[in-house]
């Protein structure tokens, strides 16, 4: 659709506005932090010391997550939507997000007395992210392979099991209620860089294979004879489209919970902006992920609200997940009325 | 090169499931030229070319490429050497006609998929070839139904394999831009040295555009030649079940079937 010139001054806008959204987003908080002095904090070390402190030690990792969870979810929405062949297709047809919650609740419902079950939730979530990927992937094989109609209805089907069992658990105990709310709607709040670590492998994995995978996506995006006939392996293609899929999604749910409509927005955009070619939507729908979800916790940071549930007294920020929700499906309801003209 | 078949089928049995559709099939393809595959519906003229590319893997039997038992290649590898135009492809929305034959150099390239200028070079030629240079940074949605089965044969063109096998090429095209892809595929054989094999349903075009003629019925090959040999009133009563007027057009040179009713065997 797009030449190759103007694909590259693409990238370089939607990079540059990645960057300031981040540079914001290290300055936005209690204490604001403005852009020069955070560009300061960041290579010079003989600026004043809070506000190094501030910016490395207490805003990089959510700017850092917003980056990543956001580059993730778009790359994995894009594959996802070439694995499944429906443009509807997002990260949580994975089975990721309702199979991490599910575990999550069951050792919050589980684990009553220990002093900080908090600390060990991303691992429990990223377990179970993973286990919902595989039930999925494992649910929809047959014999002859995995038919991309019947991996939606598979992943349509697993998520509502998994999503009622959730209800069920959190019906019996409060305690996991409060606490597994912002994992629904998905949020960055008050995360440490040690959830950067977690995510990082992940992000870096799955990225680097994703993009490597455009491809082998191309011809996905064929009939099946096609894509056979230009000699790609049609099956394991599937699957393997589909792993990095689960993974990046499993990856960002670890770290931020169930965050909507990114991966749904992100490769939809990047489609209605330059066309169908993989090689040019998985790169773009990453770095709109980016943009989007940094743009949203902008604003998910700038206001604060207090959560109606008993075991949260303080105020919190909104939850990006809910900000995205509100302000992203116009957005993508209007450029899916633009680009199916 | 020139002694090996670029294709040969021996003793091929292949099916789907409990089926079997080709029942120890024998077919030698000669380099250079256009063999038209008729048959009715169901006689296995598409297995015929999915067997040839290991679309449909043989059950029994060899399937030989350049020689070579076509189970020692990988999947690229025979792309390298065979293309297929499907009866039915399809691509996304929004893929531009370059982007769609850019498609046909995947068993050419590497992990990070880099064109490189050889390339660039097929990709372009092939454009060229089918007359849709002027196309290329077209949708593929946007072109009428020829030129997008142009684009297909582009893909197909683009890669580089040195035989190319068709199902039902013409079939969802108008008379006029029927004519169009078959004198393209003519071409490409004439001047370009390309082996074709088309699956056809009409007779016309098989008769006036094919060096040779195989006839499938249930599984088997029920006559083999050139056109005007094969292409008789017997066999269109026998095999098609239709009692048929054959002529040359005396105008044109070009050899007539018409079918005038049913008259089955």
């Amino acid at each position: 659709m797009t030449s190759t010139r103007s694909f590259v001054a693409l990238v370089l806008v939607a990079g540059m506005a990645a960057v300031a959204l981040f540079i914001l987003h290290l300055g936005l908080g209690t204490v604001w932090i403005p852009p020069d002095r955070v560009i300061g904090a960041l290579v010079d070390g003989l600026t004043e010391s809070t506000d190094r402190t501030i910016v490395w030690d207490l805003r990089m990792p959510r700017a850092i997550l917003g980056l990543l969870v956001g580059c993730m979810l778009g790359l994995s929405g894009a594959l996802l939507q070439v694995v499944m062949r429906n443009r509807l297709a997002e990260p949580g047809l994975t089975g990721v997000s309702t199979g991490g919650i599910l575990l999550a609740v069951l050792f919050l419902a589980g684990t009553w007395g220990l002093p900080q079950p908090g600390r060990l939730l991303p691992f429990i979530v990223l377990l179970g992210a993973l286990a919902g990927g595989i039930l999925v992937l494992f649910v929809s094989s047959t014999r002859g392979g995995i038919d991309p109609l019947r991996l939606i209805l598979t992943a349509v089907i697993v998520n509502a099991i998994l999503g009622s069992l959730t209800a069920i658990v959190m019906l019996r105990s409060n305690y996991a209620l409060g606490n597994i709310l912002s994992w629904l709607i998905g949020s960055l709040h008050g995360r440490v860089w040690d959830d950067v670590w977690l995510a990082l492998p992940w992000a870096a994995v799955g990225i680097a294979a994703g993009l490597l995978a455009a491809r082998a996506a191309n011809l996905l995006q064929l009939d099946d004879e096609s894509g056979r006939a230009l000699g790609l392996p049609l099956q394991p293609a599937r699957v393997a489209l589909f792993g990095l899929a689960a993974v990046l999604a499993a990856g960002a749910v670890s770290v931020s919970g169930a965050i909507a409509f990114v991966g749904l927005m992100a490769p939809n955009a990047a489609r209605a902006i330059v066309g169908a070619d993989a090689r040019r939507v998985l790169p773009l729908a990453a770095l709109i992920g980016c943009v989007l979800l940094l743009a949203a916790d902008l604003v998910a940071q700038s206001f604060s609200i207090r959560p109606p549930i008993p075991s949260s007294a303080y105020r919190v920020g909104l939850p990006v997940g809910a900000v995205l929700a509100v302000f992203g499906a116009p957005l993508l309801i209007f450029l899916i009325r633009r680009s199916t003209r | 090169m020139n002694d090996v078949e670029p294709i040969r089928l021996a003793q091929v049995s292949a099916g789907y499931g409990k089926r079997v559709v080709l029942d120890g099939l024998d077919l030698r393809l000669r380099h250079g030229t256009i063999t038209a595959i008729v048959g009715p519906n169901g006689s296995g003229k598409s297995t015929v070319i999915r067997a040839m590319a290991r679309l449909l893997p043989a059950r029994k039997g060899v399937v030989l490429l350049d020689g070579l038992d076509i189970r020692t290649f990988g999947s690229r590898g025979i792309a390298r050497l065979v293309s297929v135009l499907p009866q039915s492809p399809s691509s996304p929305p929004g893929l531009t006609v370059r982007e769609l034959v850019e498609l046909g150099r995947f068993p050419h390239t590497g992990l990070f998929g880099r064109l490189g200028e050889e390339g660039t070079l097929a990709v372009d030629s092939a454009l060229n070839l089918t007359g849709l240079t002027d196309f290329a940074e077209r949708p593929l949605d946007e072109l009428s139904g020829g030129e997008r089965q142009r684009a297909w044969i582009a893909l197909a063109l683009a890669q580089g394999a040195g035989t190319l096998l068709l199902d039902e090429p013409t079939t969802f095209l108008d008379v006029r831009h029927q004519f169009e892809v078959l004198d393209l595929v003519e071409s490409l054989c004439a001047s370009g040295g390309m082996t074709v094999v088309m699956v056809l349903h009409d007779l016309v075009h098989a008769a006036n555009y094919a060096d040779r003629v195989v006839v499938v019925d249930e599984g088997r090959i029920v006559a083999d030649g050139a056109p005007s040999a094969v292409l008789t009133v017997e066999l269109m009563r026998t095999v098609f079940g239709v009692a048929a007027k054959i002529f040359t057009d005396p105008e044109s040179g070009r050899m007539i079937c018409l079918p005038v009713g049913p008259g089955g065997s």
